[in-house]
């Protein structure tokens, strides 16, 4: 019953908030520009980059559709996204201790583990609302746009053919593991915004740990290979799982299959239990904390 | 007792903020809880609102602890800590839903305006808080610490920044609080006048220690005065003094003046023994003994 009531409160402060609005204009920009440049210069674009498979093969339908935009946009966008889902997570309880209201919030007979949970999970619908207004503009939009035919995916050495009867579920399960991958980035907000007395600290530090973590992630060195199954971000990227399909004998598609499902099960669970214990870590701060902003 | 505070110390590293502290409030009082910036209310108070762990000590609110039972003490307490923040970007009335809501109630509209008139409020109760003045989001805090009718208000500094007009309203607003609506409340102040003029007991520390607890009308006893007593020859007057029947009474001599403790009915025949003995007297100023105490502590502190 508290919690519920901790959560509609935080939701209610968290769309009131003019700031949290930056993201969602952020991501219409972006997703924007990336369509314009594609509507406009995208053919040639293509072309250029399939120039060496039209020699072998013959390439008809619609290459440049929807389905291919949203795929080139969520390539670019989900690496950025940390920051934005950072600058509402790393704020939640920082933020409102440098404004004071976080004092005010606790003098009322609320339990500070409730708060602190009720806080995470109105970060996490903001998350996930975030996500969703990505996929309206990036898959939603492109496929107006765009059109839908079969998606052509290149990768460095080989290309993949998925049909279009077989690519929605496909970004639905993406962005189901996207909202995993971003509420890790918020859990970690969201723990070092327990800290701190302003927000800036934990957005900077959430994204410093991102980009230090990338970077081990990027060498291909045995002292991080050894570390890197166990750092979050070498499994946000995990989404990218759902369009790799297995083949038979025959070397041909399946359909509704998933190359590596394994694996892509292993890097959700492990994303999850980072938020489990970043949540749990935030609590046990949270409740011993002394109240000085 | 709605409050109960016994050895109460907090220590921040080797810095100790509040030593060793005992006090009480009764109910239905308005208790001054008096010190310089830096004494250690601040540090008390948010102690009695769990906002801060004691490192010892106990503190009890309604007969409980706050350490075993801060949800149902904070149910019936409501406070201000330092100034009254608020959420800029929402409306009077917001902040006084979205708090009442944090306080489990769900206010009715007319409920709200209710309470946002008491502090006068009503008739800017949709502006947006960014254009209040200091003194309205003053009010405003104190709307949003009672909203939940709470038995007792904790204030902390709830004058501070404010213009004489706006001292005046607080200060109002906090008597009404206890002659009408019978709550007990604790106001905290750097300054004597203020808590003299609305309090009926008072505490006042130093350091984080007890320097005085008890009625105001006790504590700031009329009768028993400090007085500055301005001679052409200072120390003359003092040597003077040390000869006589006032010698017992002396103080302190300074450069402007000679410091003696006494009843106020015996000025004039302070003043006719000096003027007897030759001494040049160019007047004798009566500050409470209390005060003139509490201003010693201000002056040594700005040194």
């Amino acid at each position: 019953m508290q919690y519920s009531r901790i959560v509609n409160i935080e939701v209610y402060k968290i769309f009131r908030n003019p700031r949290t609005y930056i993201a969602f204009l952020v991501v219409a920009v972006v997703v924007g520009l990336i369509q314009l440049g594609f509507y406009t210069d995208g053919k040639t674009y293509l072309s250029f980059g399939l120039r060496s498979l039209s020699d072998t093969f013959d390439l008809k339908g619609k290459i440049l559709n929807g389905y291919l935009m949203a795929f080139i946009i969520l390539q670019v966008l989900l690496v950025n996204l940390p920051l934005l889902v950072s600058l509402v997570a790393g704020d939640m309880v920082s933020g409102e201790a440098s404004i004071g209201t976080l004092r005010l919030i606790l003098t009322k007979p609320v339990s500070r583990t409730v708060l602190l949970l009720g806080k995470f999970t109105a970060a996490s619908v903001y998350t996930f609302v975030l996500l969703l207004w990505m996929a309206l503009w990036s898959l939603g939009i492109s496929m107006l746009i765009f059109g839908v035919d079969d998606m052509l995916i290149l990768k460095s050495d080989m290309i993949t053919q998925i049909l279009s009867s077989d690519v929605m579920w496909r970004y639905v399960a993406a962005f189901g593991f996207a909202i995993i991958a971003m509420l890790t980035v918020a859990a970690l907000g969201f723990f070092l915004s327990v800290f701190a007395e302003n927000s800036l600290g934990p957005i900077m530090g959430s994204m410093s740990i991102i980009i230090v973590f990338t970077i081990m992630n990027t060498l291909d060195l045995p002292i991080f290979n050894r570390i890197n199954p166990f750092l979050f971000t070498s499994h946000m990227l995990g989404w990218k799982g759902f369009f790799d399909i297995k083949v038979d004998a025959n070397n041909e598609q399946i359909v509704g299959s998933i190359e590596n499902l394994p694996a892509v099960l292993t890097s959700a669970g492990i994303l999850i239990l980072h938020i489990i214990a970043l949540l749990w870590a935030s609590v046990i701060v949270f409740k011993r904390k002394d109240i000085l902003s | 007792m709605h409050i109960q505070v016994d050895h109460l110390t907090k220590n921040f590293g080797s810095f100790t903020s509040v030593d060793n502290l005992s006090f009480s409030v009764s109910e239905g009082e308005v208790y001054g809880f008096l010190g310089q910036n830096g004494a250690g209310k601040s540090t008390t108070i948010r102690m009695l609102l769990s906002l801060i762990k004691p490192t010892s000590g106990s503190i009890k609110i309604f007969g409980k602890s706050i350490t075993e039972d801060r949800e149902n003490i904070l149910q019936r307490t409501g406070a201000v800590v330092e100034k009254p923040d608020l959420y800029k970007y929402l409306s009077a009335f917001e902040n006084m839903k979205l708090f009442s809501q944090y306080s489990g109630l769900f206010l009715s509209k007319m409920e709200i305006m209710r309470q946002l008139a008491v502090v006068g409020l009503e008739s800017r109760a949709h502006d947006k808080v960014k254009v209040y003045s200091q003194g309205m989001k003053q009010r405003l805090g104190i709307a949003v610490a009672m909203v939940h009718n709470p038995d007792l208000i904790i204030l902390d500094e709830p004058t501070n920044g404010l213009d004489p007009q706006g001292i005046t309203d607080i200060r109002n607003l906090i008597l009404m609080l206890s002659r009408e609506k019978k709550k007990t409340v604790v106001v905290s102040s750097h300054l004597l006048s203020e808590v003299e003029q609305i309090a009926d007991s008072m505490l006042i520390i130093n350091r984080g220690k007890k320097i005085v607890e008890g009625k105001v009308s006790e504590l700031l006893n009329p009768g028993k005065v400090q007085l500055e007593i301005e001679t052409l020859d200072n120390s003359s007057a003092k040597e003077i003094l040390m000869a006589s029947f006032w010698s017992s009474s002396l103080v302190n001599t300074t450069k402007d003046c000679v410091l003696i403790d006494a009843e106020r009915s015996m000025i004039p025949e302070l003043s006719k023994y000096l003027v007897e003995q030759g001494v040049g007297l160019v007047g004798i100023k009566s500050v409470n003994s209390l005060e003139a105490y509490f201003l010693s502590l201000t002056s040594e502190h700005a040194v």
